[in-house]
């Protein structure tokens, strides 16, 4: 809990400063990706509640795992849920064998590489480490 | 809980599995568990399976997930549990092939739980819900589970989501009967449906079900027979349950609000014409977060009414002794009693709960059954 708290404090002082540059977390899609894509909509689709890009692909998400900062961050910030609420909202699901949970990477740097590597893959990572590899979608 | 045996699906697996080869399927395993502990505060008090001794069969459980993703939207997933209270023996709860047909519908195929109350879906999954298990008066129905197929159609109204989930099958898993024994059931043609509309932070419920019973109690057929011979027959085939229409109904709602939770269901089973009452049960309960602690208390109550069936019966005393042993029979069906349960939970793990309840049981008919119950618990998923 201190470490979010710390990181909004950082996120608030950033604020201030001019440009996308200094966001926290960057939603990230496959460079061949067209898709619009709200908030709204990647929490719906890392949800299981939305299934599809606006352009028709299947989507596939995938998360960072929870000893990873930025999931915690993406949790709070996008799904608006903690870690042990998005747990349960999918052990729901999971064991009544209505839906299963993203798959879970290591490292943001292990995100970036299968977002770049899969056209239907959305994923999230620390907006420092985005590159040309992948497309930006949105940073908070 | 009834369930099938290892036996019957192990035919099922090679079947199930066939589709799943090692190089197109990956296969998830997953699970969860609930070691429960509880006894009654004094000795003569029974309740809910357990005595004045210290139990930690009754309601534990540990349960093993199985889940195949075939590709192309099929998926294959079965759940197996081995409970206490069936000296761990373990068994199939449920297995069915899923196919999303498009982004809003899904078609189940197999054994699944029927939908009939709002945690259906996760029935023994304790870390999913905040009491150790869900309240007794609601979540007695004498099954869970159907062979048959289900359709599941999701949809966005709004911005609300919603979820109706259509079943055909039937159940024909023998079931613990009052006077003890196993009876031989079969709920035939069950059909209905549970509509489910989430909100962000409301969530409102409704289902109704429809079902064809036939049961045979063995007190009730001499009975029965007893009233055929005596010239009424219609009381000798009302007080049976053979092919009868049976209908169940629900209506629930949950607010899950910063750190307020209220969660209410009302439920009315019509046994109309199977010598059983209908049954109406309700409970609400109220929770209120702090941090990873939970407090919660819950209110619930069963009032069963039963239709007099003997109304048109001659006062001639011939026919006393059959009215009364009747009479007697359906009383001790009938359920009038309400409980009062006040538990605490500490989230001390991101993957497990500590849990524990107090219940207070109130038999309005049968005063012998009052009880108070302590319950302590630790549930986890994997």
């Amino acid at each position: 809990m201190r470490s979010i708290k710390f990181l909004y404090l950082v996120s608030f002082l950033t604020m201030f400063c001019v440009g996308n540059a200094n966001a926290e977390i960057t939603v990230i899609v496959n460079q061949a990706n067209s898709a619009t894509l709200s908030k709204d909509d990647v929490s719906r689709i890392f949800l299981g509640k939305l299934k599809s890009f606006s352009n028709g692909d299947t989507v596939m998400p995938v998360n960072v795992s929870n000893s990873v900062a930025t999931r915690a961050l993406f949790n709070k910030s996008v799904l608006n849920k903690s870690s042990r609420q998005v747990k349960a909202y999918w052990s729901k699901l999971v064991f009544s064998g209505k839906g299963t949970p993203p798959k879970e990477f290591g490292s943001d740097a292990k995100v970036k590489a299968f977002v770049a590597a899969t056209p239907n893959a959305i994923g999230y990572i620390d907006s420092a480490n985005v590159d040309a590899s992948v497309k930006a979608v949105f940073s908070l | 809980m009834r369930k099938t045996t290892l036996k019957s699906f192990c035919a099922a697996i090679p079947f199930i599995f066939a589709g799943a080869s090692a190089s197109a399927a990956d296969v998830n395993l997953s699970g969860f568990a609930t070691i429960t502990a509880g006894s009654t505060t004094s000795s003569e008090e029974l309740y809910d399976g357990y005595t004045s001794d210290l139990d930690f069969n009754q309601d534990s459980l540990f349960a093993l997930q199985i889940s195949s993703d075939l590709g192309d939207g099929l998926s294959v997933t079965a759940q197996l549990i081995a409970r206490g209270e069936d000296d761990w023996e373990p068994a199939f709860e449920w297995a069915f092939l899923g196919y999303d047909i498009s982004d809003n519908w899904r078609i189940l195929a197999g054994r699944q739980r029927v939908p009939f109350f709002m945690y259906s879906d996760f029935l023994d999954v304790s870390y999913a819900y905040h009491w150790i298990s869900p309240p007794n008066s609601v979540y007695s129905l004498p099954f869970d589970t159907f062979d048959g197929i289900g359709a599941i159609y999701s949809s966005q109204i709004g911005s609300v989501d919603s979820t109706v989930h259509f079943i055909a099958g039937r159940n024909q898993e023998e079931l613990l009967l009052e006077t003890g024994e196993m009876g031989q059931p079969d709920f035939k043609n069950i059909v209905g449906a549970a509509w489910t509309l989430s909100g962000e932070w409301l969530t409102v419920r409704a289902a109704l079900f429809q079902a064809e019973m036939t049961l045979d109690v063995p007190q009730l057929t001499p009975l029965s027979q007893g009233w055929i011979n005596a010239g009424y027959s219609d009381i000798g085939a009302n007080i049976i349950a053979d092919k009868d229409d049976i209908l169940f109904g629900e209506v629930g709602f949950q607010i899950d609000y910063n750190d307020f939770l209220v969660v209410a269901e009302y439920t009315h089973l019509d046994l109309e014409n199977t010598g059983q009452p209908d049954q109406d049960s309700y409970y609400v309960s109220l929770g209120k977060r702090f941090d990873s602690v939970m407090f919660h208390v819950t209110a619930g109550a069963d009032d069963d009414v039963q239709a007099n069936m003997m109304g048109n019966v001659s006062d001639n005393p011939a026919f006393d002794g059959l009215k009364a042993a009747t009479a007697g029979v359906i009383a001790s069906n009938k359920l009038e009693n309400k409980y009062l349960t006040v538990g605490f939970n500490w989230d001390f793990h991101d993957l497990s709960t500590f849990k524990f309840e107090v219940t207070q049981f109130d038999d309005n008919i049968r005063d012998v059954n009052d009880a108070t119950l302590v319950k302590l618990a630790l549930t986890t998923v994997f």
